[in-house]
């Protein structure tokens, strides 16, 4: 008797309390908008993923204390891929079904970013890619849940490859070295088809393919400087930018043979005085990239915020992305997917990057695109670029036929 | 394909077998006496790396600094094997090798953690270290100093190792073991003392392997796996638990990689994992092994 | 003998009533799993179907394979091609997907059941990075590094509650299907060859023919699990293929304990449903997994449920004397 009793207290009160926890949550969860901060902490793309962190913390708190959204707080959650598909799939689903987010960042792995867009479209879910650039996102497997703010393969190439050019005009026999997976072989695909726009007669007498992560690529340099290449195009980066800088130094490569990669921030960093000066960069838009008076001004704000670390160009474009989706939300008046959707198509922001359009057609920022020439500065105590160039997005963009003629091959329908 | 060039690549492959042998040695030892394929090997190379940049950060000797900072961290890692067998290892050897297998797969995940709990998942670089920065000249063409200090360690190794196992009481002790434990425990040695010997010594050669590839090229997430399955390779095609075999291993593989990526770079990768599996096919116990019982 | 059996039957559904429960338990789930939960619920079915497939060859026969996941990619990866590129039927790409991952663990078991222990477990590994190798670089073919997105099933299983009943449907007939192979003749000698080869050499049963038979079985079982969950996710990519994969169902079946036939999917349910809890709060998973796997070996050895029932077999034993 005494026990039944107790028993049915104990479930009304847990009813109560579900209900009430229930309309207080349902209340919160209207007073903040939240999104998925889903990215891959594991590899390579550790780094990359904990930098683009650092850029939406300080966007989350800036926009936060400027009062919001619409009214409302930004809130996130963050979660990791693991590097993994199957992983990045079931956070998605996660963040999406249970944490209810409005709209996605992430991811850094161009596969993980292509596996959860099947998905997060899916389910409706708009995502704003400002690390893995593969083309693949709004070009291949285009949907209109994806809005792309980093250069992807197709314009960085392009726009490097006119740099190289500029800066080597008698160059015509190149080599090409890129990481062997899709980022680096779509980059040198753009690469040989532009320098072939270029250079009608350019001849390209050795493509290296060192594996991602590889860390001994004295046999690739001993083979390019046997062609005697007049320039090398590279998409070496990170960790192994790193490792090839070091073992081609001795073999005086830079010194002999012109040379471009993806000498940014974290690269030249970890290389110090390493760092082959003469040698030719291209990067998406860390802090030296485009020194213009916002940006230093984020600098100064990022460096409080962050142990005195500079920002490179994911924490930049992590920052902006939140900046891009608050002027779509404001200019919809709301933030319903499929309006918002309509309102970033078209949307321009300036920030710290400058100016920018999301082109309607692919949902792809035209975003900047820049190179430099490494060399030492007293300002800093790593080396950076000097003869920077900007590239605006629409002079290196895919044409909107050529767009058109690859979804005629992958069925994409718009 | 003149020859300075083609002599040049055979050099690479030296150079990069060298570094295999660094790494694979203490594999091979562990295995030969133990009876344990420690997958975890790879976690302590990986250890060894990020260790020896905080050292020889904390410690910036100009020069010296690297040398010293490698001699340390072999003897830090060397501390880290003491605790493995000790606290771990040992206690699974009356177990079965499955058992053994899956707590070095365990300890992979906790090093990988670890790694990226304390040095944060970024890539670091030391700078090579005095006298070796530069090139010297072979054949016409400049071979980076550096990868002749690899070299000349390899083959310090090589030395000491030989001399351990052929010309003292412990390696007596090793080779007797490696044929027949029983026996060498019925002869009055104490097996456990033996055991937690070698693993310490292949963990302080991992820790010294780890600390030489630092200024090679970059330290970074992702080591271990990467260079565990090469040491894989390495001990499979030469032999399991042999040190002959393993040098034959290391060559072979470092070789085959110098020469794929120039006539084949797309198969490099692939050429490795087809060589060890026509390996264990022909020959399970490798070139050198013997079988097992 | 007869009369042992009949008795068998009869009590079966008396003793074994826990696993008519189970599965009403299952069949009822989605009336009260979330939709988040029950997508995980699914994840820890098809890998327990894997961990079933390692464990035919590790509990019943003795030898550990590194490379479950590749016959397991290659289901997936059939099922990807043919009905991305080619719009083939949802049903017949699955069975291709099995047909496909059956005839690589032909070629690959062929070489590997002539060796033991340690060396078929790293030929196995060995087989398990070629064919990953294949897969990461045949771009052309099977999109390389990106993988293959787009993977739709029909229209009347897209909903995650359908699907979810079609693989609890495979994953129970397989089950099945295995638990009766086990509990034959065949398997049998399986056990027998585990425990004493010599001998059943000398009874003049060809181990080698056995073996590849028992290797072709948990290669076509992988290969379903990753045919029936491609279309799940809508996608697969080469990290399905890599041995770190494959490492997973070999701790869930330690887990869970391979001398038991139910061991590893209680190994794989753990697993799953700890990590999807783990990854919610942390990304330090891998230290987890590792303490994990450290404390089942050292405190549960024989796994949760073999250290079980060892346990609760010695109490009996103690009651009876």
């Amino acid at each position: 008797m005494k026990s039944k009793g107790l028993r049915v207290a104990a479930l009304t009160l847990t009813v109560l309390v579900m209900g009430f926890l229930g309309i207080v949550g349902h209340a919160l969860a209207q007073e903040t908008i939240k999104f998925g901060a889903i990215y891959d902490f594991a590899g390579g793309c550790h780094m990359y993923s904990e930098s683009a962190i650092t850029g939406i913390q300080m966007a989350v708190d800036e926009i936060n204390a400027a009062g919001g959204i619409l009214g409302k707080k930004l809130e996130y959650v963050k979660r990791d891929t693991e590097a993994k598909t199957d992983v990045a799939v079931r956070e998605v689903k996660d963040l999406i079904l249970r944490e209810k987010v409005n709209f996605l960042l992430g991811p850094c792995s161009s596969g993980t970013g292509l596996a959860m867009q099947v998905v997060h479209s899916e389910n409706k879910v708009i995502r704003i890619a400002g690390l893995a650039n593969t083309e693949g996102q709004t070009v291949d497997k285009f949907t209109p849940y994806i809005f792309q703010i980093v250069p992807n393969t197709y314009m960085e190439a392009t726009a490097n490859t006119r740099y190289l050019h500029k800066k080597f005009p008698k160059a015509k026999k190149f080599c090409t070295i890129g990481p062997d997976y899709e980022f680096g072989r779509r980059e040198e695909t753009a690469f040989v088809d532009e320098i072939k726009k270029l250079v009608p007669d350019a001849e390209i007498v050795y493509e290296a393919w060192p594996k991602l992560g590889e860390k001994d690529f004295t046999s690739f340099i001993t083979a390019i400087m046997a062609k005697k290449p007049d320039a090398v195009h590279g998409s070496l980066f990170g960790g192994d930018l790193v490792s090839f800088t070091k073992q081609a130094l001795p073999y005086g490569f830079f010194q002999k043979i012109p040379f471009i990669a993806l000498y940014d921030l974290p690269v030249l960093v970890a290389l110090g005085n390493d760092a082959p000066e003469g040698t030719l960069g291209f990067g998406r838009g860390c802090f030296f990239m485009d020194p213009n008076p916002k940006m230093m001004a984020f600098v100064e704000k990022y460096k409080k915020a962050n142990k005195g670390a500079y920002p490179d160009s994911w924490a930049v474009m992590a920052y902006e992305s939140l900046y891009l989706y608050k002027a779509a939300a404001e200019k919809a008046k709301t933030i319903e997917t499929e309006a918002v959707i309509k309102a970033m198509e078209g949307t321009t922001i300036d920030m710290l990057r400058g100016a920018y359009t999301i082109r309607p057609l692919d949902h792809m920022g035209t975003v900047p695109c820049y190179q430099g020439t490494i060399a030492k500065v007293p300002e800093y105590p790593f080396k950076i670029w000097k003869d920077l160039t900007r590239v605006p997005g629409d002079q290196v963009i895919r044409p909107e036929a050529s767009v058109r003629e690859i979804w005629k091959k992958t069925g994409v329908q718009r | 394909m003149s020859f300075d060039v083609l002599f040049n690549q055979f050099m690479s492959g030296i150079a990069r077998g060298a570094l295999l042998f660094l790494v694979a040695s203490g594999l091979s030892l562990t295995f030969g006496v133990l009876r344990v394929l420690n997958f975890a090997h790879g976690s302590l190379y990986m250890l060894g790396a990020f260790l020896s940049y905080s050292v020889w950060t904390f410690l910036l000797i100009p020069t010296f600094g690297f040398y010293i900072a490698a001699v340390l961290v072999a003897l830090i890692m060397g501390v880290v094997g003491l605790i493995i067998e000790f606290g771990l290892l040992r206690r699974l050897y009356a177990r079965g090798w499955p058992e053994q297998l899956l707590a070095t797969y365990a300890i992979i995940l906790i090093i990988t953690d670890l790694v990226k709990w304390a040095w944060g998942g970024a890539f670091l670089s030391i700078p090579r270290p005095e006298p070796f920065t530069g090139a010297v000249m072979l054949f016409d063409f400049p071979f980076p100093s550096y990868n002749f200090f690899i070299i000349l360690l390899g083959a310090g190794l090589v030395i000491f190792l030989w001399w351990l196992v052929y010309r003292t009481r412990l390696g007596d002790i090793i080779r007797a073991a490696a044929h027949d434990r029983e026996m060498v425990s019925a002869l009055g040695i104490p097996i456990p003392w033996l055991f937690t010997s070698v693993f310490v010594l292949g963990a302080a050669i991992a820790g010294l392997s780890g600390a030489v590839t630092a200024p090679f090229g970059s330290v970074a997430l992702g080591m271990d796996i990467e260079i565990i399955i090469e040491c894989f390779a390495v001990v499979v095609i030469g032999g399991m638990g042999s040190l002959p075999g393993t040098l034959l291993g290391s060559f072979i593989v470092g070789q085959v990689y110098a020469f794929g990526i120039m006539f084949l770079p797309n198969l490099a990768l692939a050429f490795i994992f087809l060589v060890m599996a026509v390996v264990l096919i022909i020959r399970p116990w490798g070139i050198f092994g013997t079988p097992e019982r | 003998m007869e009369a042992n059996r009949k008795q068998e039957n009869e009590g079966w559904a008396k003793r074994k009533w826990w696993i008519i429960v189970l599965i009403l338990l299952s069949l009822a789930a989605p009336a009260f799993l979330s939709e988040f939960y029950l997508t995980v619920l699914c994840e820890a079915l098809v890998m327990a179907m894997l961990a079933l497939s390692f464990n035919l060859l590790f509990g019943y026969m003795g030898q550990m394979s590194f490379g479950q996941a590749a016959f397991y990619g290659l289901g997936g990866y059939a099922v990807a091609m043919l009905m991305v590129k080619w719009q083939f039927n949802f049903w017949l790409s699955i069975v291709a997907g099995v047909g496909l991952a059956a005839f690589a663990g032909l070629i690959v078991g062929y070489f590997c059941v002539r060796l033991r222990g340690i060396y078929f477990a790293v030929l196995t590994l060995a087989f398990g990075q070629l064919i990953w190798t294949i897969v990461f670089k045949w771009h052309d073919v099977t999109g390389g590094d990106d993988g293959i997105q787009g993977v739709f099933p029909p229209d009347f299983l897209k909903s995650p509650i359908a699907y979810y009943y079609l693989i609890l449907v495979v994953f129970l007939a397989s089950s099945w299907v295995i638990w009766k192979i086990i509990h034959s003749p065949f398997g049998h000698t399986i056990k027998a060859m585990r425990e004493n080869s010599e001998r059943t050499e000398f009874l003049g049963i060809n181990i080698a023919r056995y073996q590849l038979i028992t290797f072709v079985i948990a290669a076509a079982l992988a290969g379903l699990a990753g045919a029936v969950w491609v279309p799940f996710y809508r996608s697969v990519a080469p990290s399905y293929l890599t041995w770190i994969k494959s490492g997973e169902p070999v701790m869930a079946a330690i887990l869970g304990g391979p001398s038991v036939f139910l061991g590893p999917v209680l190994g794989t349910f753990v697993m799953t449903f700890f990590h999807a809890w783990v990854l919610g709060f942390t990304v330090y998973w891998p230290v987890v997994m590792g303490a994990l796997i450290l404390f089942i070996i050292f405190f549960l050895p024989g796994g949760i449920l073999g250290f079980a029932i060892d346990t609760f077999k010695e109490r009996k034993e103690r009651e009876n004397t």
